[in-house]
């Protein structure tokens, strides 16, 4: 994949926050509201402007409609809104982003914040507005970092670039995930490589806005929240609060079953929907410590300082040393939920909140193999311990004709998994309650909470575990240490494997022009080369913005084909992706009447045929 | 829930619709500010300017900041379209998931258009045009309705009638008696009014018959052409004055509930002759004007409101004052004033006569005035401000020194006018004459003040000749041979405008099930009926099935505009279970296929794509011209097929329809 970067592309022209409850009589400034404003350059006239003019006209289209505002559109430049209590955020593009695009990319910069701050009331009650002004400006730079205009359009996770990649070492990363996830206090977790996802356990979104610490981690003196260090571990762990919405844990405690645990390039190659099941226990068998001890895969880091993140001085400074697991330690019961005004919750919400976890993976098992899955569900049914299901799913990594053996790996495994897991628990002596009982969850009371959660960090070099953990694993040392010991060797052996691998060449303006967004694991192929420029991309990308628009807002359209004097577009979607193609170059003229002989009619049959080679089926 | 008003800048309301639902929702707002238990509505009127306030004086601010709010939405899906005219501002807002924002943008600018076509050049002065909003109150609520009418008439046939969905005029397909009724309109009817001495310096211009909203026959005199956007709106004018409920099967008669009141009279039993009554409860206070000294010259105008137009004529062959489009050798005129008579001469059967002023000359010279002022203005704006005194002034100089002669001799209150070119003289002509900004605010002036001599002309009843109605008795005589002529026919036209081409060649196009092609050089479409009522059975089937086809049929028509504004002019989709096409291409006069040339990309909030508000077509044709004076023909054409049928027999079936419809000898529609 082609790096996807622009120098110019950034796609927010404002973004603020403006507090409406500290501007209630008539002589409070406008200013008194303002919590944050980008471009943080902007005259204040100009930004009490804007803040005033937009908040009043949002309040009056609230008032008339009963309902918060969502978009304001100007000529020159579209603001999506958030209203929430007293808070009223405007993000602003230009107008040719599509509208939906906008509205996402505000939504996640909204999450992000509450993910690593809380919710935003509070944090601004205890933080002093320059700080989270430095938040609010670290996230917005993040959002757009190395976007090109395709990534306006969709928001997609930065992935390797798997056609590189030894598909044994997707496994392998998998492998250290599900070992650490034997940890009863990890949820789950993910494996960065250089800002790009090797493999996750976590959903697009919450894996997105894990993402970001890495990046963050060497400015981390100024974070309120403390990022703390543990410094038995040769200072290459790091941990910080971050914040949960009720349904991201109920998420992550639900069966994994239900999740795409794998890197998410590789069903690309595969197709979407082999999933092969492997039982945790597979990894019993060639422990990763192991695989790692063979000579040949852990050569000894060649260049000890990579990457200047990697400066241990900067990464841990004394500043940030007050322990974010000291202050969520005691009673989980009474941290679960900070009730708060913020509404994170997302539009899914709802319907994942309706199913209680319990009665959820149970629907779910029914729908796998039974065998393994009804001897599971007793197992889990009553204990809550929903991370802890003995059985993942990930796709395979392998391609599909290896399915039966899998298959007879998870049967033959699943007692054994079993017996493992229980045989873990009862070595632990006394687990504390690790969930909320899963009413509470479901409770309507409940429903903006969010519940703080520990994010882990263990960097080797370039490479990064990071894990969502229960707050008082950081203070368990016996998890710890057996997550960090369990987990260290493999992370070396797959970092120096990451590392060898050299960048592919971005490819020149070919004779076709692709994008591919996988809606489920949200990532995107393209051979759109940013850097180029190339005569061919401006209409793609103008094309393509259009007709993600057009499936956005119709559900039931399938295909399309657009056509002006030079160019023809073609998009395909289906619920799990989208795919556009555009022919380069070529003659398309002629007078636009129907013609079965017009080029652009071909369209569908020749996209079929090349994006096979790129991993793309359309038949 | 839906609403559409238009304030001044100064947040005044000049004029609202709502429906029930939305006035029930503002109702409901401002109860419960009330104390419980008594509830006294302020007037609705109150309510909805106050609550609107807010918008409207931002909308001011951000303007002056160049930039200007163009739409918004709200999480349970509420639209607001803003749009400003001149010193206008236009909101229309849906809250019932109806309209999308295209909608409502189309629906602002047909309400601007109907604005226009009824009060003319005065719509180009917002000083003027603040008159909407007369200050008494009775007056006020009568002209309102009567624009509510109209754009509830409009609604209707957007969301019902093919052709005004895709802003085209329908032809009644049947060539032998298309004919005959036009040799009609032009011997019996033209020639022989306007060879008569009763016509009182009217002219015939245009006579038309329309059976619904289809049009039977068309004929003009001279070369004088009826622009298509014209067309549709005296068409929902007609349609006001004598709706036609389309989803009756058989022609009955009128409603009751008819909006114009004028439903029970037929044409042919005429009622007892009208009296100048009208004219004679608001006459003219000429000569009451008090001398002219420097005052804002508006002020004075605005004392008397736009008093003629407010009150519907209770007698069909009483003419509307209408303002429509004339072109002339020597160029365009908007505006122009014309009187149109509408006479229905059976239920769902309407006869137009649109006649030219006596005195319209007067109109063009206010008219290419007002031009020359306008973009002097825009030069001085732009800063070019050395041509002042160029030639084309000069020469607007001494032609406006004996335009306001002649005024004088008609007898037209023209001191106003002669004081504020006076001033603007002694500025602009004179040596080291005055700053820029001061001469912007004179042609300003001179604007407003040749929009005041129109509407004296024109608009208000002590015009230099009275209320032509000179027509009504010869008219009413012509039109009863007319009705006479068609009486055998009457069935046979309302039957066939509602099943003018039925999908009766099924076995020529296996797999398509519906389609629109629209000549948007000349404004005519032909399509398929729909219809969708429950007692017909149409090709379509009947009820819920024709209805979603429909309804698939207005989404294609807005989702194809929407790529046409971006650039698109081919466009295929597969929705459900249907496969839809739309193309757009361009013939030269003999029917060679011009080369497709990109077209001109739109930003979102430009004008709607169509003819009725303002004819999009015009403009892509001009880009598509390799030489000018060159005709360039311009059409669309919409098909939706089953999707099981293969797509080389769609392209097929879509190049036959394209290449065979707009030749009678091979069409197989005839």
């Amino acid at each position: 994949m082609a790096e996807l970067l622009q120098p110019d592309s950034r796609m927010c022209n404002y973004f603020f926050l403006y507090d409406g409850s500290k501007v209630r009589g008539e002589a409070d400034p406008t200013r008194d509201g303002i919590c944050y404003f980008y471009p943080e350059e902007t005259p204040l006239d100009k930004q009490e402007l804007l803040c005033g003019q937009l908040a009043g006209v949002g309040r009056c289209v609230s008032e008339l409609s009963s309902s918060p505002a969502r978009t304001l559109r100007l000529r020159r430049n579209k603001f999506a809104i958030r209203m929430k209590d007293d808070f009223f955020w405007a993000l602003g593009c230009s107008v040719d982003v599509p509208t939906v695009s906008v509205s996402e990319f505000l939504d996640q910069l909204i999450d992000l914040f509450c993910f690593y701050n809380g919710p935003v009331r509070q944090s601004y009650q205890l933080n002093s507005q320059e700080t989270l002004a430095a938040q609010w400006a670290r996230y917005l730079s993040h959002l757009q970092s190395g976007s090109s205009e395709l990534s306006h359009i969709f928001s997609c996770l930065k992935t390797i670039d798997s056609t590189n990649v030894d598909p044994l070492l997707l496994l392998k990363a998998a492998l250290i995930l599900q070992a650490c996830q034997r940890c009863p206090l990890v949820l789950a977790g993910c494996i960065l490589f250089r800002g790009r996802v090797v493999s996750t356990q976590m959903s697009p979104g919450l894996t997105m806005k894990v993402m970001i610490h890495e990046s963050e981690t060497y400015t981390k003196a100024q974070r309120p929240n403390g990022t703390s260090a543990s410094s038995s571990f040769s200072g290459t762990v790091s941990s910080t609060t971050v914040f949960l919405t009720a349904p991201e844990l109920q998420d992550l405690q639900s069966a994994p079953v239900d999740k795409g645990f794998s890197c998410p390039t590789t069903p690309q190659r595969d197709g979407p929907s082999k999933k092969t099941r492997l039982s945790r226990t597979l990894s019993d068998t060639p422990p990763p410590e192991s695989q790692v001890s063979n000579p040949s895969l852990s050569k000894p880091p060649q260049k000890a300082s990579l990457s200047p993140r990697l400066s241990d001085s900067d990464v841990f400074s004394p500043a940030s040393s007050h322990s974010a697991a000291n202050s969520f330690n005691p009673s989980p019961q009474s941290l679960r939920f900070l009730s708060n005004g913020e509404n994170t919750v997302e539009d899914e919400a709802e319907e994942s909140r309706s199913r209680d976890s319990t009665g959820g993976r149970s629907q779910i098992r029914s729908e796998g193999d039974g065998s393994v899955f009804e001897e599971d569900s007793h197992l889990n049914g009553g204990e809550g311990e929903g991370a802890f299901g003995g059985v993942f799913e990930f796709q395979a990594v392998e391609s599909g004709n290896e399915q039966p053996h899998d298959d007879k790996v998870v049967e033959e495994d699943s007692r054994v998994s079993r017996g493992s897991v229980s045989g873990h628990k009862a070595g632990k002596s006394d687990p504390p309650p690790l969930l909320p009982p899963p009413h509470r969850l479901s409770d309507a009371s409940e429903e903006n909470a969010l519940i703080p959660m520990t994010l882990y960090m263990h960097r080797v070099k370039g490479l990064v575990l990071a894990l969502l953990v229960e707050p008082h694993f950081m203070s368990d040392a016996t998890s710890m240490e057996e997550v960090y010991h369990s987990s260290l060797a493999s992370l070396n052996g797959l970092e120096a494997h990451l590392r060898t691998i050299s960048p592919g060449a971005p490819g020149g303006p070919g004779p076709y022009t692709f994008a591919h967004f996988d809606c489920i694991q949200s990532t995107l192929t393209t051979n759109l080369s940013g850097r180029s420029g190339g005569a061919w991309d401006q209409p793609f990308v103008r094309a393509t913005s259009l007709l993600h628009s057009h499936f956005c807002n119709t559900e039931t359209l399938q295909e399309a084909i657009i056509r002006n004097a030079s160019t023809a577009v073609y998009g395909t979607r289906s619920v799990a992706q989208e795919t556009y193609f555009q022919q380069n170059g070529g003659s398309l003229r002629n007078s636009g009447i129907p013609n079965h002989q017009d080029s652009a009619f071909s369209l569908p049959s020749k996209a079929r045929h090349r994006l096979l080679k790129h991993g793309v089926n359309l038949l | 829930m839906k609403c559409l008003l238009i304030a001044s800048e100064s947040a005044e309301m000049l004029f609202y619709w709502t429906d029930s639902e939305f006035q029930q929702n503002i109702q409901k707002q401002y109860g419960a500010s009330q104390e419980e238990g008594h509830e006294v509505f302020p007037a609705f009127e109150d309510s909805i300017s106050t609550l609107f306030a807010p918008i409207i004086i931002s909308f001011s601010t951000m303007v002056t900041e160049a930039d200007s709010y163009t739409s918004f939405t709200t999480e349970n899906n509420h639209i607001y379209v803003l749009h400003q005219f001149d010193e206008c501002l236009y909101i229309a807002v849906n809250g019932d998931g109806e309209e999308k924002e295209e909608d409502l943008r189309r629906k602002i600018y047909v309400m601007n258009k109907m604005i226009e076509v009824l009060f003319g050049m005065v719509t180009l002065s917002g000083n003027l045009l603040r008159k909407l909003r007369a200050r008494d109150t009775e007056q006020r609520l009568r002209l309102w309705k009567h624009l509510q009418s109209l754009l509830e008439t409009y609604s209707h046939l957007q969301e019902n009638d093919q052709s005004f969905l895709v802003e085209a005029v329908e032809r009644l397909i049947h060539p032998t008696l298309c004919e005959q009724c036009i040799e009609f309109l032009e011997r019996r009817l033209v020639q022989q009014i306007n060879s008569s001495v009763e016509r009182g310096g009217e002219e015939v211009l245009h006579a038309f018959i329309l059976v619904h909203t289809k049009l039977l026959a068309f004929y003009s005199r001279n070369a004088s052409i009826l622009s298509t956007s014209d067309l549709l709106a005296l068409i929902i004018m007609a349609q006001n004055m004598y709706p036609s409920n389309v989803d009756v099967d058989d022609p009955s008669p009128e409603d009751i509930d008819s909006t114009s009141g004028s439903g029970h009279e037929s044409f042919y039993t005429p009622e007892p002759s009208p009296t100048d009554k009208d004219s004679s409860s608001s006459k003219p206070v000429r000569g009451s004007t008090p001398v002219f000294e420097f005052v804002d010259p508006d002020i004075q105008m605005a004392e008397d409101s736009l008093s003629t137009l407010e009150v519907y004529p209770p007698d069909p062959a009483t003419p509307h004052k209408v303002f429509l489009e004339v072109s002339q050798k020597d160029g365009l005129y908007p505006m122009m004033p014309h009187s149109m008579y509408c006479l229905k001469l059976w239920p769902g059967i309407t006869l137009v006569l649109l006649t030219k002023f006596p005195h319209s000359g007067v109109a063009m010279s206010v008219y290419t005035f007002w031009e020359a002022f306008a973009k002097l203005e825009k030069r001085l704006n732009e800063g070019q401000g050395g041509s002042t005194r160029g030639q084309p002034m000069h020469e607007v100089r001494s032609k406006l020194d004996k335009f306001l002669k002649t005024l004088a001799l008609n007898g037209i209150q023209s001191s106003q006018l002669q004081n504020v070119w006076t001033e603007f003289k002694n500025r602009a002509f004179s040596r080291g004459g005055p700053g820029f900004s001061r001469l912007i605010l004179w042609c300003k002036n001179m604007k407003t003040q040749l929009c005041g001599i129109y509407r004296q002309c024109f608009l208000s009843d002590s015009g230099p000749d009275d209320t032509p109605r000179h027509l009504s008795p010869g008219l009413r005589e012509r039109a009863q041979t007319m009705v006479e002529q068609l009486m055998d026919w009457k069935d046979f036209l309302l039957v066939k405008s509602k099943r003018n081409i039925t999908m009766v060649y099924l076995e020529d196009f296996p797999g398509l099930v519906h389609f629109i092609c629209v000549d948007r050089s000349s404004g005519q479409m032909i399509a398929p009926s729909l219809s969708i009522t429950e007692r017909t059975t149409s090709e379509l089937g009947k009820g819920p099935v024709a209805q979603y086809i429909k309804n698939k049929m207005w989404s294609l028509v807005s989702t194809t505009r929407h790529y046409l504004q971006k650039g698109y002019s081919t466009l295929t989709l597969r929705d459900g279970d249907f496969y839809f096409c739309y193309f757009l291409w361009f013939e030269n006069e003999t029917g060679f296929k011009l080369e497709a040339k990109d077209i001109p990309i739109m930003p979102d909030d430009s004008a709607p794509i169509g003819m009725l508000a303002q004819n999009h077509y015009k403009l892509l044709r001009y880009y598509n011209k390799n030489h000018p004076g060159e005709t360039v023909k311009c059409y669309e054409l919409l098909t939706v097929h089953l999707g099981v049928i293969p797509t080389e027999i769609i392209l097929q079936h879509c190049r036959q329809l394209a290449s065979k419809l707009w030749e009678p000898s091979r069409n197989p529609l005839l």
